[in-house]
């Protein structure tokens, strides 16, 4: 008993002092940097100014907006993909071709690829031609700089997310389940709606909530997509930190960011949590 | 018996005042400066003729100028960096926060050359000598700007409507742009509140916060009107696009990289020297020829085609550049990022 201890300390060592020096450290200094004032004192202040700020709240209200859309979206759009390749692909060298071309993209940095969409959504880019070519618009739409086109460039970098999280939960449906609830006269819907999508449930909460965190706190893409004509809160702080060199305020809203994020994130799996309780109670 | 001890004696005199040059001469220092074609320009124009002189090797730490300030503030009392190139404005608030060493001008062999404006002085030391000068003058598309723009008035004409390009105050230059417009257009209040509603009426399509993002706008034909850096505009001149860069007629707002001597460095005298070399008139021409940077000593000829990329423009001189008092720059900076975070990126 004692070795096995010893030894889990010892594995457990390594990655939790990694853990502290890169994230518990940093963290700390952006806290205690945010209930400071520039000469050390302890002060409110930084906080009062973020929160008691209609701009601010303006502010936060796009970064959610933005985040929650692209949650949605991502979990519509990942669904009936991840089922067409855990369900439809028959072919095994096709659905790994597949998966393939859906990682992919990971591999490549944000940035290349937000620039890709930045040609693509251009006022004479490429979205912009063909509606115009095909007479459905008479003027350019407007992408870039609008929640539009930072909408567009999260969906497309944070899909994968989704997709991966519900396959894994498809693939390990037990199909005697379905059967059954067919055999029981309940049509293709129902039993999608009473038992493959409640079993998948846990895959949609990993995926959405992946998508959600990394939405949320994403900087480069809503950076380079809004053409600096939309800002999130994650581009506030940036510029705290890197332009007015006011460290305080910039610590705030980044607290402010997280503390709103992990509370998202908690009433959500919470309502999940209730949800199935009382699908189990019922 | 003598002949060995005397023999010996000597070799160890040797040994040891070859151990004090040692000392006094490194082998190598730290410069830090920008990366992509700024840093093999300045390592092309300065530091390789500084080692074929010195033998001293230069160790390049590449980062922009916030970035090499951060560092500058993390290595206090255990100077890694000797000598840093930042850019205007950062180096007031590297002198602020104490860490640069007076640069002995006195030292300097080519200190004489350097113009007036290009030494900055806190009190009686200076802590900072220009590397060279960059504008922020107004680029167009020539294929969809027929006229060369007199001026910054300009950028308010209805037909580029959407089509516009001005940095944001992420950019170096987004502030100081902010102040220069005010000034251009007469307007003397503290506030700038005629500017913000002039800045607010215009329909912009890029606010940008890197010079890379500019240049790319403009290469993709999303903008076709705007503010950029002479030495952005004239690479992409150079690319052969239909791209044209003027100096309207309320001029162009103008700053420069500058190079430091950071304190507590233990090559002080090798980082001297290196500065020493950046002031001669072949490393000012080498550099205005790769960067289109206005050189901030006297003495250099250059071709005719370099010079009218230069910031001033044809024809032009430093004394036709405005340059800021960074220090009033930087005090009105959280309050100008702040009131454009409300009216204008919005």
């Amino acid at each position: 008993m004692f070795t096995s201890r010893l030894t889990l300390l010892w594995l457990l060592a390594l990655p939790l002092c990694v853990f502290t020096a890169f994230f518990l450290i940093p963290l700390g200094v952006v806290f205690v940097a945010s209930l400071t004032t520039q000469d050390g004192q302890f002060t409110l202040s930084q906080y009062g100014r973020v929160l008691l700020d209609g701009y601010h709240w303006q502010v936060i209200a796009v970064t959610f907006r933005l985040a929650i859309l692209s949650t949605i979206i991502c979990i519509v759009l990942g669904y009936p993909l991840a089922w067409y390749l855990v369900r439809i692909v028959k072919w095994r060298s096709w659905r790994r071709a597949c998966v393939i071309m859906l990682i992919l993209p990971l591999f490549t940095s944000n940035i290349v690829r937000s620039f890709g969409w930045m040609v693509l959504l251009g006022r004479t880019g490429l979205v912009n031609d063909a509606l115009l070519g095909a007479g459905l618009i008479e003027r350019p739409i407007r992408f870039l700089g609008t929640e539009t086109g930072i909408l567009i460039g999260l969906v497309y970098i944070l899909l994968p997310f989704t997709v991966l999280t519900i396959g894994n939960a498809l693939a390990r449906v037990e199909p005697s389940l379905e059967h059954a609830s067919r055999d029981l006269g309940a049509g293709p819907l129902r039993t999608f709606c009473s038992i493959t999508f409640p079993l998948t449930m846990h895959g949609v909460m990993a995926g959405g909530i992946i998508v959600f965190s990394m939405a949320i706190s994403a900087y480069v893409t809503p950076a380079l997509l809004s053409g600096g004509k939309v800002t999130v809160l994650a581009m506030l702080a940036f510029q705290q930190y890197s332009t007015v060199f006011d460290f305080n305020y910039g610590g705030a809203l980044s607290i402010t960011l997280l503390t709103f994020t992990m509370a998202l994130i908690g009433i959500s799996s919470w309502m999940t949590r209730i949800g199935v309780h009382e699908k189990k109670g019922n | 018996m003598w002949n060995k001890v005397l023999m010996s004696t000597a070799a160890a005199l040797v040994g040891l005042s070859h151990a004090a040059h040692a000392q006094t001469t490194p082998q190598s220092i730290t410069v830090a400066y920008y990366g992509g074609n700024w840093g093999e320009a300045f390592d092309a124009c300065v530091a390789q003729p500084f080692t074929k002189a010195t033998g001293i090797k230069v160790v390049a730490e590449i980062g922009n100028s916030t970035t090499t300030l951060s560092k500058l503030q993390q290595q206090t009392g255990e100077a890694v960096i000797d000598v840093a190139y930042m850019d205007g404005g950062i180096s007031e608030i590297a002198e602020a926060a104490g860490v640069l060493a007076p640069i002995d001008l006195e030292k300097l062999s080519n200190a004489a050359a350097l113009q007036p404006q290009a030494i900055y002085k806190n009190g009686d030391h200076a802590f900072a000598v220009s590397a060279g000068y960059y504008s922020l003058g107004l680029i167009y598309n020539t294929s969809e700007v027929s006229d060369v723009p007199q001026s910054w008035e300009e950028l308010w004409n209805e037909s580029y409507a959407g089509a516009v390009a001005i940095p944001s105050p992420n950019n170096s230059a987004g502030v100081p742009f902010v102040i220069f417009l005010a000034g251009a257009f007469g307007d003397k209040s503290e506030t700038m509140d005629a500017t913000f509603a002039k800045l607010k009426a215009l329909d912009t399509g890029l606010l940008y916060d890197t010079s890379g993002a500019a240049s790319n706008a403009f290469q993709s034909n999303e903008v076709v009107i705007g503010a950029h850096f002479n030495v952005g505009a004239w690479d992409l001149i150079d690319a052969g696009l239909p791209i044209g860069f003027t100096v309207p007629k309320e001029g162009v707002w103008a700053t420069d990289a500058r190079m430091h001597i950071v304190k507590g460095t233990k090559n002080a005298d090798a980082a001297a020297e290196f500065i020493d070399t950046a002031l001669t008139a072949e490393a000012a021409s080498c550099l205005a020829e790769r960067l289109y940077l206005g050189p901030a000593v006297t003495g250099v000829t250059l071709s005719p085609d370099v010079e009218k990329k230069l910031p001033w423009g044809a024809g032009g001189s430093i004394e036709s550049l405005h340059l800021f008092d960074w220090s009033d720059v930087n005090t009105k900076r959280p309050a100008v990022t702040d009131r454009w975070n409300r009216e204008i990126a919005n």
